[in-house]
């Protein structure tokens, strides 16, 4: 019986977690959504790749002598 | 070694990434920032803590953005280029010049971090370590000697208090 009761709490502790998650999502959820609208969409910052990395400079081929 | 004194030893800095980063970190600020090679490096990162309140879920959340951290001892400039921990890529620097600058001086609590006013609107507050492992939040690198030397400047020569 005691078995069955630790199980109970458990899930019932689970049941909590996960309805937190989700109602924690779904207000930033909404709250994202209202400073879209109000704010409207900032054009995004400048952003700069990597460069690539500089080929390695490769020794000339050798001129052979007649 | 054995696995106890390997256990104890702690976590072990992996020197050909760390390398392979600092190379990146160059890259990047060399690009976006004229004469940049005349500027050391370091790697630092801002976290903007906020909390939350949703009825019964309540919390703080924690947004960190890493910041590749220039500084020219003879100019006395600090220059700022946000990055992501992978560096892919970097945003445009910002410059922090002495003669410019509000006010600058280093955090005691809650973090030592380098704070600097640009004007009274706004701050910004970098904090530095030798090195963080965590590769999802921060860049990989270590620098050891690097911060050493910024903190250094940052104190005699950059803080106005």
């Amino acid at each position: 019986m005691p078995v069955l009761e630790i199980g109970a709490f458990l899930a019932v502790l689970f049941a909590v977690f996960a309805f937190a998650n989700l109602w924690f999502h779904l207000v930033e959820g909404l709250l994202a959504g209202i400073r879209r609208l109000l704010l409207g969409r900032r054009p995004p910052k400048p952003w700069h790749p990597l460069p690539p990395d500089p080929p390695e400079q490769k020794t000339p081929p050798q001129q052979q002598k007649p | 070694m054995g696995l106890f004194q390997k256990l104890f030893k702690g976590p072990e800095i992996d020197m050909e990434k760390s390398n392979a980063n600092a190379k990146k970190m160059r890259a990047l600020f060399d690009s976006v920032v004229p004469n940049g090679e005349d500027y050391r490096l370091i790697f630092g990162y801002t976290e903007d803590v906020s909390r939350f309140n949703y009825g019964f879920v309540h919390g703080s959340k924690t947004k960190i953005g890493n910041l590749i951290v220039g500084w020219n001892e003879a100019e006395q400039t600090i220059v700022v280029v946000p990055t992501v921990p992978d560096l892919s890529g970097c945003g445009d620097p910002t410059y922090y010049r002495r003669s410019e600058i509000l006010k600058a001086y280093r955090n005691k609590y809650p973090t030592d971090a380098f704070v600097i006013y640009p004007d009274k609107k706004g701050y910004i507050a970098i904090n530095a370590y030798d090195w963080l492992e965590d590769e999802s939040l921060y860049v990989y690198v270590s620098q050891d000697e690097e911060l050493a030397a910024f903190t250094d400047f940052f104190l005699t020569r950059f803080a106005t208090k």
